[in-house]
């Protein structure tokens, strides 16, 4: 390769990393008005905004970069938009707990994320796939997604969701791994 | 001609389109030699290696958006004659707007010969009567052409009747048997 097709391929490569990063930001995007989702419903929605705002900054990386990475965004975001979307439903039809916290906030941040880990353990890729990379992506894009939805429990909220996807993912995932 | 080696070029687009940054200099060894001899068939040889660059960079952008169910070679392809398609839309233009001023101050500025003169007038006469030999609008289109006007019809339009009545006076001078 000469000098003028050297520089002509260092061009081409930086175009090819800029394309990716935008097709990549373009398809994150949309995610964001879910993300804001919590402003509806929550009197105090500035972390589970920030969780939106890392979650569009994660899915945006996985994308750009691709391979192992890109493989885990869509079970990652299926699996999380069930603790996303419980709380926000559960807020938005009524149950507000208006003075202090009740039992029955973290109770619903459980459930949503042992029905998002279930979800997980159906859709995310094989554990062995390319060492385990996309279900370390799933796992932490499907944290993220119930992050938005249950930061308005606060952490008790966060920490029964994240416990709730383990627990749901753990038993499926456990069984695909027998099953082969 | 050397020829594309297709299904490999299918493989590594789809591993580059995938993310796979290690498919990403054979892909530009296999993309970049035809691309160059697409542009350099369609254009003159300092316009084509331009072209057939800006081919390459918007292949290598838009490579994320590549569909595996297309033949990668035809999609390049593809994005290099929609390059070759604009290059030659601007080049018109710009022979549009400049050329008629652009012909006018060399004239100004230079004074002919007397062969020259002479060659000129013979030109123009048999010019003319080519013109004669057109119908009546392809001598307008052309005559306001010539000035640097159009006609009252959209710039498309006219730069179509343009090239229409180029062809029809490049065959009314070709068949005469003069030239």
């Amino acid at each position: 390769m000469d000098v003028a097709d050297a520089i002509l391929a260092a061009r081409a490569r930086r175009a090819y990393e800029t394309g990716r990063l935008g097709s990549a930001a373009s398809r994150a995007l949309p995610l964001l008005p879910l993300a804001c989702l919590p402003i509806l419903c929550c009197p105090d929605p500035a972390r589970s905004i920030a969780c939106g705002v890392a979650l569009v900054a994660v899915v945006t990386c996985c994308l750009w970069r691709g391979e192992a990475l890109r493989r885990g965004v869509r079970p990652g975001l299926i699996a999380g938009g069930v603790p996303l979307m419980i709380p926000v439903v559960a807020q938005a039809t009524g149950h507000l707990c208006g003075i202090g916290r009740c039992l029955i906030d973290p109770t619903i941040c459980i459930v949503a994320g042992v029905a998002g880990g279930i979800a997980l353990g159906v859709f995310a890729p094989r554990p062995r796939e390319a060492h385990g990379i996309p279900l370390v992506t799933a796992s932490l894009i499907a944290g993220l997604t119930g992050s938005v939805g249950c930061w308005m429990y606060g952490l008790v909220g966060v920490a029964g969701m994240v416990v709730g996807l383990l627990a749901g993912a753990a038993p499926v995932l456990a069984v695909r791994r027998a099953r082969g | 001609m050397e020829r594309v080696p297709s299904p490999e070029l299918q493989r590594l687009m789809e591993r580059l389109a995938d993310g796979d940054r290690s498919a990403f200099h054979p892909v530009f060894e296999l993309l970049w030699p035809p691309l160059r001899r697409f542009a350099a068939r369609h254009l003159g040889p300092g316009e084509a290696d331009d072209i057939a660059q800006e081919a390459l960079l918007r292949v290598f952008r838009r490579a994320a958006e590549f569909d595996p169910s297309r033949s990668a070679l035809a999609w390049a392809l593809g994005i290099a004659a929609y390059e070759i398609r604009t290059a030659r839309r601007k080049r018109q233009r710009r022979r549009e707007e400049a050329a008629p001023a652009g012909t006018l101050a060399t004239a100004r500025d230079q004074k002919p010969t007397p062969e020259e003169t002479a060659m000129q007038d013979d030109m123009e006469s048999m010019l003319r009567e080519s013109l004669g030999a057109l119908r009546p609008e392809d001598a307008e289109t052309l005559r306001l052409y010539s000035r640097g006007e159009r006609a009252h019809v959209a710039a498309a339009t006219f730069r179509k009747r343009v090239e229409r009545a180029l062809t029809r006076l490049r065959a009314a001078w070709g068949t005469d048997g003069r030239r």
